[in-house]
Parts: C-alpha cells; structure tokens; sequence
C-alpha cells in the first residue's frame, strides 16, 4: 500500500467531521486540549478584570468604588477563578494536547474520559460563576475559613455554589488524572523507558497522582461544609463538638499539594524549554526528574505550614517547617539544572526563552520569600499581611504564568502551523515583566510595615499610599503585556510566518508531525533510540512492512509502563456525544444541589447514571481488527 | 538505574510480519485501580476527620458506643459476598457462564441484604443520635452514609454486569466489566471492615475493655 493511502485511510479513521455534531461530539485530544487552553484563557482574563477592579479600589486611601461586600466578593472570585480554573487547566490544556504526541501515541487512553473532564471542568466554572450573576458570589477568599462561611455568617448562596462547583471540580481533576496516568503509564512510544521520558511528561505524571490522593481531601471538606450550611450538620460548629480547625486541616491537606499541581508541570514545561534554546540536552536530566517526582512526595507533609498561627504544638511546627524548607531544594535542584544548561548552552534567544528566564528570576524571588514564610516567627509576622499575597504572586506568576507564556510561543507554531511575532513577543515580555514587579514587589514592603491582606481600604497618612498606586499602575502595564500576546495571537494565527514541522529544530517526538497534525499524528507510530528522538541518527517513523501504521481502525500501541515494550493494540472509542450530555445532567445535579430541590437532584442523578450505562455499554466496533 | 544504561537500540517487535498484538483488554481495570485509590483516599479523609473530632475529647459526645451486632452481622454478609462474587469470577474463567450469572445475582442479593439490615441500624441508632444533634452524630452519619453510597454504586456496576450480552452485539465474554465492577464491590467491602474497626469496635473497646 502506498504512502498516501495509507494516510488517506487513516484520516478518515481518526477524523472528526466538520459538522456542528463534531463540535459537541469530539473526542480528539487536539481539539480538546486546544478547548482547555482558550476556556483557562478566558477564565484568566475574567479573574484578571476583577482583579483590575481591587487594585483600582486598593489606589486611593478612603476610596468607596465597590462597597465592601462587593469588594470581598471581587477578590475570592479573583483567587478561586485563577487558582482553580486558570492555572491548573492551563497547563492540563498543554499537557492533553502535546503529550500523546510527545510519547509517540494518537490519543490519550481514555479520549471520551477526556471529552468529560473538559466539559465538567468547563461547567463547573459556569456554575460558580452563575453565583455572582445572582449577586450572590462567594465572598470568603478562595480558602473559605469557616466559621464565616457557614450559614449563620454568609446566608447568601454563594459558599454553597463555591462548595458544589469545586466538587464538580475535583471530579474532573481526578478524571484526568486517571487519564494522564494511563496514557503515560500505558502507550509511551516502543523504546520509550522511563529514563528517556520527557521531563514535561515526568511533571505531568507526578501530579496526577498527586491530584489522585489530594483532591478527596477537597470534596470531604466541600461535603462538610454543604452539610454544615443546609443540613443542620456540626463539622465545624464549635458548640456542639465540631471544629473550626477541621476546615483548615482538610482544605490544606488538598491546598499544598495543590499548589505543586498547578507548580510542577510548569517546571516541566521550562525543563523542555530551556533545552532547546539552550541547543543542549538538560544538565542533570535524572536529577531534575527524581526531585520532580520528590518533590510531588514531600508535598503532602507540609501543609500545615499555612497554618502556623492557628497554634499547633512544638513537634508540628518543628516537622511542618523542616518538611516546607526541605521542599525547596528540589525546586533548588531543578533551578540549578536549568542555570547550568544555560550555563553550557548557546542561548538562543526567543521569546518563549525569555518568558523562560523571566520565569527563573520572578520564582527565585519567589521561592525565597517562601522560605521566610517557612521559618516559623518570621511566618508569624508576616501572615495575614501583603506580603502573603506578593509571595503567592511572585510563585504563582513566576511558576505558572510566565512558563504558561513561554509554553504558548514554543507550542503555538504546532497548534496552529503559523509562527507568533517575535518582536511583538519581545515587547509584550518586557512590558509583563516590568509590569509584573511594579505591582507585586512593593507588596512585599507593604507586608512588612503591617499593611492586612483583604482590607477594603485604609486611611491615608499610613505610609502605604504611594506603593498602593504604584502597585496599580504596576498591575495596569501587567494588564497590557497580557493583552499584547493576546493580539499577537489573533493577528499570527492568519497573518504569521509559516512554521514547518520543526520550527525550533526541538528534540520531542510532537515535532515529527505536521504543524498542525493530522487527526491521527504519525504515519507510522515511532519508535525510540534516546532521550531526543529527533536529535540523534535513529529514524523514528521507519518502518518498512507497514507494521506500526494501524490503519483498520482507531488503534494505537499499547506498551510496559517500565520498559515501554509493546504488548498490545488499544481501540480507540468514536465520536459521542455522551460525555456532554452526561456532564450536562450533572452539571444539573449540582446546580439542584445549591438549592436543596432534591427531586430534581435525584431525577439528574438517575440520568446521569443511565447515560454513563449507555457510555458503558459494549460495541460490536470495538472487536473490529483484534 | 538510569544514567548507566548502556545504549539501547529501539526496541524490536518480537513477531511474525503480518500478525498483530493482541487487543488491549486492561484499560478498564487499571482505571479501576486509580478509582479505588482515589475512593480510598477520600474514606482515608472521612475517617481522619472522625478521629480529628474524636481528639477534641470534652466536646466528643459519645454517650454510648454503638451497639455490635447490626454492624457484625453486616460485616458477615458482606464479606461473605466477597466470595461469592470471586466464585463466580473463577466460573466465568471456566466460561461457565451460567454459574458466573448465578454468583453474581448471589452477591447482589447480599448486598440487598446488607442495606436493608443497615435500614434496621439505622432505625436502631437514630432514636438517640441524629446527625444534627453533635459532631459525633455528624460524621458518624455521614462516613455511614457514604459507605451505603458506595454499596448502592457497587451494586448497580453488578447489576449493569448482569445484564450485559453475552453474544450480542460482540463476541467477546463478559469477563472483563466482571472482574472490574468485582474489583469495586471487594473495595467497597474491604472499606466496611475499616468502618466497622473505627466506628463501631474501637469505641466498645475503650468503654468495655476487650
């Protein structure tokens, strides 16, 4: 069979039709990453608005732009938009789209799975935000300490639409978390052994089954809370033998490890970034890879370090602070492993590269200023005031954002087959980054000299209104280097510079596909020689009796999780609507939930149930080519 | 491990030109495992809180440990069900079919028998503790009551096992959702002993002794 008939075959195998039924019905890992990225994008430009507003509340001393209520309401909606629904499902948006390719499969394992976990993920954000059309937002900082927020303290709807919505949400981070664990575990390319894996695929790997042990931690405490608000419960009432403590303990048990989720794959990101503009492989490849994997482990044992003023005994704080000081040499380790690659490398630099270096300064500040919050009486002084949020922003930004940036102008000319604007790049780096320090580094200062963190305003003459202002224009020029990349996205998606298979001359396996790929990526499914595939003189694709081509069929290989020997051929599911309509009914079941309309809730429960039976049911298809 | 690796060649594919691996037949039950994992994590959570709120001694109001018997005889049956489930799996290995259909309905009419017994402890409970009336009430009620959860999804996986065909619309045997939807039903079970050793036996023995 020639060349092109079997690509023709396959292309009819693996591609969605281009009807208004392909839209909702996809299960294709390319289009739904691609969906995860633009949904986190908004939800970014969301939370960034309301952000917008705090600070321009925040300029003036005595200023009165929102009342209080609204003010309060800004803010958590401004922490939980971003911490929940842009910074993790940014990166799970990259990860869904880049890694079957990077390890040489056609899909993730589960692609209906995955369908699901993009609309739940999707839904949950629309019903927590349905809270603040109602005027009733949640209004407790996106950690949510009870007691304000029981039933007493905050009768509006809002914490039980932040309690429903997060649970929605754990169900689709766990979703995907069984799905990034199989795809990896279960279909790496032949010749693929875990010491050749990529080290985007390591972080990914590590926070899923972070995700998989932290997230329960999250719905217990949901649970508890609904129940404590509407069911008359006593989790956390004080008086009748619960704890207000209990909240704190469950929420950061899932909270830290969190932070890691939203932190690693980033790091794995600029471990696959800095390489290539540094033409060299990584310094120190298994080390960055175990402290990866460590430090996703340690993670778990230091939660109660965002609790030291809650007053614990000596033995715990002693254990907390040595475990959260401990953590930062694995993050130390990768930081060397990525300055030493710099080191030896011949920079090259891009865009995606200085997003890249941006990054290591802003969470080498970052992480710093972490370690003064791990040191217990320094944690004490400084808890509760700016300089908690400048550090969460010096970390979150330097060890999210910035990779995230770095990760779009790298990955782009893949998605899309057209190259961002360099030079619009450049400036709108620039203008981030400065932007970026004037907001958040006076923060620090004000911490210091006792300015609270949530205050709705203060009264002038504390010495905190100069770097208040600044602070906002800081935020403003922020605003505008986000909205640089912004246009030069829409502009270099019609107008950019054709990019090729390879732009980047990178090392990875997704850079043998067409730009954009085929629905079905390879050919001939590849095999692997090394840790950089298309660096080395081993050809990948090559495959002369037509053995790895799988073309009867949605097939991809299945191999050992160790050795990545194969073993099997997975069939891949076709189009189906149901995981939308699934999420739909339960997206229903949640949103009846909010009200207490039971009826309605077991009737969304009863349809939800016999559409993942209908999903469940056996297909003469899946038979085809065994 | 990993750095001393000699150079490996890409792996070969051990088999005659023209032949095929095999179809994957293990997806569903790997993705089981990390429902289970995920699942007992979240009891691993319901269960800390219990001894979290245990911990804070003056305030745990619990007057009298719960009384023994329900929650023994209910650890019989399902446990006991356990078996009679993974019998069944070995006759289905055996493809005999209809034995494998029997053990099934066995095991779900066990579970039947374990919720209608949990409706009687209920009852038996309820006359002097609620769940809104302390904390202890709270997550009693509620790490019950989730456990009774898992049974009902336990048992509507085996009841949708019950029904799959045998020989249409594929020919392949049932074998597979068999032994997934047993893997849960064996979680959930294992979790009641936890339930059981935590709720109801530790507190007896701290007021009784052993």
């Amino acid at each position: 069979m020639s060349a092109t008939a079997v690509a023709q075959r396959l292309k009819t195998e693996w591609e969605t039709p281009k009807s208004l039924w392909g839209k909702f019905a996809t299960v294709d890992h390319k289009e739904i990453g691609i969906r995860y990225i633009v949904t986190a994008l908004v939800f970014m430009c969301i939370g960034g608005i309301e952000a917008l507003i705090v600070r321009v509340q925040l300029a003036r001393p005595d200023a009165a732009l929102v009342s209080p209520e609204v003010y309060d309401q800004l803010f958590t909606m401004h922490g939980i938009t971003m911490i929940f629904w842009y910074a993790q499902p940014i990166l799970s948006g990259f990860a869904i789209y880049v890694i079957p390719m990077m390890i040489g499969a056609r899909d993730m394992a589960l692609p209906r799975l995955n369908a699901f976990t993009y609309w739940a993920f999707l839904l949950s954000g629309i019903l927590v935000y349905i809270a603040p059309c109602m005027g009733q937002a949640p209004h407790a900082g996106w950690f949510a300490y009870v007691p304000y927020t029981l039933y007493q303290y905050s009768p509006s709807h809002g914490m039980d639409f932040y309690a429903m919505s997060l649970i929605l949400f754990t169900i689709s981070m766990t979703g995907g978390a069984v799905n990034f664990i199989l795809t990896i575990m279960r279909q790496r390319a032949p010749g693929m052994s875990i010491n050749r894996m990529p080290l985007f695929v390591y972080s990914t790997f590590t926070i899923s089954w972070v995700s998989i042990f932290a997230m329960p931690a999250l719905t217990a405490a949901c649970v508890f809370l609904e129940l404590d608000r509407r069911w008359g419960t006593h989790f956390y009432t004080i008086a009748h033998g619960g704890s207000a403590i209990l909240w704190q303990q469950l929420f950061w048990f899932f909270g830290h490890p969190w932070v890691y989720i939203i932190f690693l794959p980033a790091t794995g990101m600029l471990s696959m970034i800095i390489p290539i503009f540094s033409r060299r492989p990584i310094v120190g490849y298994p080390w960055v890879a175990v402290s990866t994997i460590l430090t996703g482990a340690v993670g778990f044992s230091v939660w109660m370090h965002h609790m030291f003023t809650v007053g614990m005994s000596d033995m715990s704080m002693s254990f907390f602070s040595a475990g959260s000081m401990m953590i930062s040499i694995f993050t130390t380790v990768q930081i060397f492993a990525w300055v030493a690659t710099l080191w030896k490398g011949r920079l090259v630099m891009t865009t995606a590269m200085h997003y890249a270096l941006g990054s290591i300064a802003v969470l080498i500040v970052g992480g710093l200023n972490g370690v003064v919050t791990g040191i217990i009486p320094l944690d004490w002084q400084a808890h509760n005031t700016y300089f908690v949020v400048s550090h969460i922003h010096y970390v979150l930004i330097g060890g999210n954002m910035f990779p995230v940036f770095a990760a779009l102008f790298y990955w782009f000319p893949k998605m899309t087959g057209k190259m961002l604007n360099e030079s619009l790049g450049k400036w709108s780096f620039w203008i981030c980054f400065v932007g970026f320090n004037v907001a958040f580094f006076p923060m620090q200062i004000l911490g210091f000299i006792g300015m609270p963190r949530r205050v709705y305003t203060y009264p002038a003459g504390l010495g905190w209104s100069s770097m208040n202002m600044l602070e906002t224009a800081g935020a403003f020029v922020l605003g505008i280097g986000i909205l640089l990349i912004f246009i030069n996205v829409f502009i270099s998606r019609r107008r950019g510079r054709i990019a090729g298979r390879n732009p980047w001359n990178a090392d990875t396996l997704e850079w043998a596909t067409d730009s954009p790929p085929e629905a079905y990526a390879f050919v001939h499914l590849p095999t692997v020689a090394s840790r950089h595939p298309l660096w080395d003189d081993h050809d990948e694709e090559a495959d002369p009796s037509d053995e790895r081509t799988l073309d009867d069929g949605r097939l991809t290989l299945v191999s050992t999780w160790l050795d990545a020997e194969p073993y099997a051929v997975a069939s891949m599911p076709k189009e189906t609507l149901v995981p939308l309509l699934a999420c739909l009914t339960l997206f229903g079941f949640f949103l009846a939930l909010v009200f207490q309309l039971m009826w309605l809730v077991l009737g969304c429960f009863l349809v939800t149930l016999s559409f993942a039976f209908y999903w469940l049911w056996p297909r003469p298809e899946a038979e085809e080519g065994a | 491990m990993m750095a001393a690796a000699a150079p490996v060649q890409a792996t070969r594919l051990p088999r005659q030109p023209g032949t095929r691996y095999p179809l994957d037949k293990s997806r569903g039950e790997w993705a089981m495992w990390l429902t289970i994992a995920t699942e007992g994590s979240l009891f691993v959570c319901l269960f800390a809180s219990y001894f979290y709120l245990a911990n804070n001694k003056n305030r745990w109001a619990i007057d009298h440990p719960p009384k023994l018997h329900y929650a023994l005889i209910m650890l019989a049956v399902l446990l006991s069900s356990s078996f009679v489930l993974h019998w069944g799996e070995s006759q289905l290995k055996k493809q005999r079919y209809v034995a494998a259909r029997v053990g099934l309905g066995i095991t779900i009419l066990m579970g039947l028998g374990f919720l209608a017994l949990s409706a009687f402890e209920y009852m038996e409970h309820w006359k002097d503790l609620t769940p809104d009336s302390n904390s202890y009430g709270s997550i009693f009620y509620t790490i019950v009551s989730f456990h009774a959860a898992h049974v009902i999804m336990g048992l509507l996986m085996l009841s949708y096992t019950l029904t799959l065909p045998r020989y249409s619309p594929t020919s392949r045997s049932p074998y597979r959702p068999y032994h997934v939807a047993g893997l849960y039903w064996h979680f959930v079970d294992i979790v009641w002993v936890f339930v059981v050793a935590f709720l109801y036996v530790m507190p007896n023995v701290r007021v009784y002794g052993f």
